[in-house]
């Protein structure tokens, strides 16, 4: 079956630094597959590759076998690459509706166009989006907040909308940069299940995580990623046991 | 029309009404480059360079030591409180840049409107005649004022780059233009570059002024125009790049005395627009002239 | 009388550049000085056009004014955005100060004198109020489009843009194409103004236009409220009637011109100090 993903000898560096070095991964639908490795080993800037974010010096990336490394950002993410941030990027001034409403591929009030000549149509797409995202927040047990200022919520809730404002992407690939860090408790569980669900439903899921039982539970396969190449691609248990690993990781 | 001397004039005499172009583009650039920003404030304090200059010379009677120091304290002075007190309060908000667009233009206007009201509108010099005694060497006119501009301006931009290079104040200055966070991080004020900073365009200025003071007329509005002129330089060298804006100033000076040849002067001031206009189209990172790998 | 009109006109006129800008710089976030020069565009157009190809019906050179400056304006923010959004704001200053530099230079423009004989459109004595209908219907229309645009699923666009735009563009938005877009739709309605202005005044000139007339534009914005939707139309009310009040201290004109720069100016100052949102701003 045809990867959703696949990079082949991808490259990148930042004046001397090397932070995608010869890298090949694949990511085939429904799988969860789980990006470990310690800080400044370039997973993020992988993720930045395959987002769009960063152009590639060399190398190719195929989404669904199409091309796509010389596509602009916001095309990418309209071809279905969904990703989250580290620093989640919320939009601040807006509420947790209105955050999310603004996450779907194709967004009808982009348009100046059908502002002026195309009401009817709009208000009924906008009210479309709005129950998608009400049933979003649902699965995450959070519709309460919808009217919340996103900053008004506590550090475990936003998150959970960063990633519900991602979901509102309905694509193929799912990239998620470190969700769990700093999640605890019933935000922790909503997560893994709601990950979990989109994976079964047929997307393909990439996490960067630190958080190892996190890994260890979701994923069926890992990379491990050190100074911009990947040095081991396996089960999670493998990579869990494999000596060199842990030396890596959590030597010196 | 194209005889050697006459060529070698006009490439003298250009080089020469450059020095002050080259001056004021230099602090701006500097600023820029150190601060990251566009500072219009700049024409507030050319106006309070000359100004008081002119008042110390005329209205005091002082001369000029006395009147290049009055210049000087006043204009690094108001580049320093301008530093403290407007740019780092707006910063510490985390204003945007067009705030600090309309700061620095409105806080300069507020300076030159002040200025009007005190002296007037008519054009001012600081001293009585604009002409200085003039020698011929090898058939070209070369005035003291040239003498004095070049000089000054060949003396300011060696005295940066000695500084830039060769201390350590300098060096931060480098090291919070490259990344003010990352300098903080080694215990780099970035406050402190920002001042002085601040000083050293307002000494650059100061220079400026006195050679244009004692070159020709100068009234309020004077500065506005000047401060685009320093803008044109920055854009064409390139952002960050100081040593490459003084070359851009030269350049531009040599293409509108060497332009006289050709066209008319009413199209002088269109030829500068015209070469901003390709820069902003064509060049918009700045003229990069290859010397080879850097 | 026919003083207070004219008074009441140039009201409408600022308020539709205010307006204008205000979407450009306090709802789009994009930092621009250029906007007299969308507004002289379309006054020169139109001007233009109806000195010498008269069989153009008013309303089609007003409009055709707005066309010269959104392709302009398309032409300025497709370049300068290119390079980053900051570059904008030296780019429309750049931009400003050369096109001005050409109308006062060329023949054809009527160079530093200006353009004078604009024909008339409207004639008798009604003309004044009968401009002041029109003037104060393209006011109002213009605040209200503004108003539309920013509320809704747009204006919801446009928070998220200047919000986090890096995030905003993942999501799949073309943020680069609406920043054209707003911009392209402010400096048009500031060429429509233009438009009105040159067939009301029916003389103009490259002073009318330069970089103090974007300082008195910028001052009506922050003075109202950048980012609000009445904010402009308070600002251009205060920016027209408080030298007609000082006016009325009867001051000699060397002194009064500074005057009234020295009051606006400080005014400004104080709000970007105490005030940054305006009058009708809501949060600080």
């Amino acid at each position: 079956m045809n990867p959703v993903l696949r990079t082949e000898g991808l490259r990148k560096a930042f004046g001397g630094i090397v932070v995608s070095d010869n890298v090949n991964l694949s990511i085939a639908s429904g799988e969860i597959l789980g990006l470990i490795g310690p800080n400044g080993a370039g997973k993020t800037s992988l993720f930045n590759l395959i987002s769009g974010v960063l152009r590639p010096d060399g190398g190719s990336i195929f989404l669904n076998g199409e091309r796509i490394d010389s596509t602009p950002l916001y095309k990418r993410a309209r071809m279905g690459i969904a990703r989250t941030w580290q620093n989640m990027l919320l939009f601040r001034t807006m509420t947790v509706l209105d955050n999310l409403l603004v996450g779907p591929r194709d967004y009808p009030g982009e348009s100046v166009m059908r502002l002026a000549f195309g009401r009817g149509a709009l208000r009924a797409a906008e009210a479309a989006m709005r129950n998608r995202a009400m049933g979003i927040l649902g699965r995450m047990g959070l519709e309460q907040t919808a009217n919340s200022l996103v900053v008004d919520l506590p550090f475990g809730q936003q998150k959970l909308i960063g990633l519900a404002r991602t979901l509102m992407n309905d694509g193929p690939l799912l990239l998620l940069d470190e969700p769990m860090a700093g999640v605890e408790g019933a935000a922790y569980e909503t997560m893994q299940r709601v990950v979990r669900q989109e994976a079964e439903s047929g997307r393909a899921v990439c996490v960067v995580e630190h958080n190892v039982s996190f890994i260890r539970d979701l994923c069926s396969r890992a990379v491990f990623m050190a100074n911009g190449k990947i040095l081991q691609d396996g089960s999670v248990e493998e990579l869990i046991a494999s000596d060199i690993l842990t030396e890596l990781y959590f030597g010196v | 029309m194209f005889e050697p001397v006459i060529l070698l004039q006009i490439l003298w005499t250009g080089i020469a009404t450059s020095a002050p172009f080259v001056l004021l583009t230099v602090g701006f650039s500097l600023t820029l480059k150190v601060t990251g920003l566009w500072n219009f404030a700049q024409s507030g304090q050319m106006a309070i360079a000359f100004y008081a200059m002119f008042f110390a010379l005329h209205g005091l009677g002082l001369p000029l030591v006395a009147a290049l120091a009055l210049g000087g304290v006043l204009t690094c002075g108001a580049a320093w409180l301008i530093e403290v007190y407007g740019l780092q309060v707006f910063r510490d908000r985390g204003s945007d840049n067009l705030m600090f667009f309309i700061f620095t233009l409105i806080l300069s206007e507020f300076i030159i409107y002040v200025i009007t009201l005190i002296f007037g509108t008519e054009p001012e010099t600081l001293y009585e005649s604009i002409l200085s005694p003039v020698d011929i060497v090898g058939g070209i006119a070369i005035s003291d004022w040239d003498k004095t501009g070049v000089a000054l301006a060949a003396f300011a931009l060696a005295a940066l780059y000695g500084f830039m290079r060769y201390t350590k104040e300098g060096q931060f200055l480098a090291a919070v233009s490259d990344n003010a966070k990352l300098a903080e991080l080694y215990g780099i004020s970035a406050q402190r570059a920002y001042r002085v900073t601040a000083v050293i365009s307002g000494l650059f200025i100061v220079a400026a002024m006195y050679l244009i003071g004692s070159h020709g007329g100068v009234v309020p509005n004077s500065p506005l125009e000047l401060v685009l002129s320093a803008v044109i330089g920055t854009l064409l060298g390139g952002i960050g790049r100081v040593f490459a804006a003084a070359w851009a100033s030269i350049f531009l000076a040599l293409i509108q005395s060497f332009s006289i040849l050709f066209i008319g002067s009413r199209w002088q001031n269109l030829l500068l627009y015209g070469f901003l206009f390709a820069t902003i189209l064509l060049f918009p990172r700045g003229v990069r002239l290859s010397w080879g790998r850097r | 009388m026919d003083y207070l009109v004219t008074i009441a006109v140039l009201i409408a006129i600022y308020t539709i550049l205010a307006s204008s800008y205000n979407l450009v710089i306090g709802y789009g976030g994009l930092s621009t000085v250029a906007h007299p020069i969308f507004f002289a565009i379309g006054a020169y157009t139109t001007g233009l056009l109806a000195v010498h190809v008269p069989f153009i019906p008013p309303v089609g050179n007003v409009v055709l004014g707005m066309a010269a400056a959104v392709v302009a304006s398309v032409l300025l923010a497709g370049s300068a955005l290119r390079v980053s959004g900051d570059y904008l704001l030296i780019a429309s200053l750049g931009f400003q100060l050369g096109l001005l530099q050409l109308l006062k230079n060329l023949e054809f423009t009527g160079g530093p004198g200006g353009l004078s004989a604009i024909p008339s459109t409207i004639v008798g004595p009604m003309r004044g109020p009968l401009f002041l209908a029109i003037c104060g219907a393209a006011a109002l229309a213009c605040v209200f489009a503004v108003r539309t645009i920013v509320n809704g699923p747009y204006g919801r666009a446009i928070s998220a843009m200047r919000d986090e735009e890096l995030a905003f563009t993942a999501l799949g938005r073309n943020a680069m194409s609406m920043k054209i877009a707003i911009f392209a739709i402010g400096c048009g309605m500031a060429g429509g103004a233009g438009g009105l202005y040159a067939y009301y005044f029916q003389y103009l000139s490259p002073d009318q236009f330069d970089v103090l007339a974007s300082a008195a534009i910028l001052t009506m914005v922050v003075l109202g409220g950048m980012g609000t939707a009445f904010g402009p139309v308070v600002g251009a009310i205060l920016l027209l009637a408080i030298p007609q009040a000082i006016t009325f201290l009867q001051l000699p004109p060397a002194i009064m011109a500074p005057t009234q720069g020295i009051i606006f100016t400080v005014l400004v100052l104080l709000f970007l100090y105490l005030r940054p949102s305006g009058i009708l701003g809501g949060k600080a």
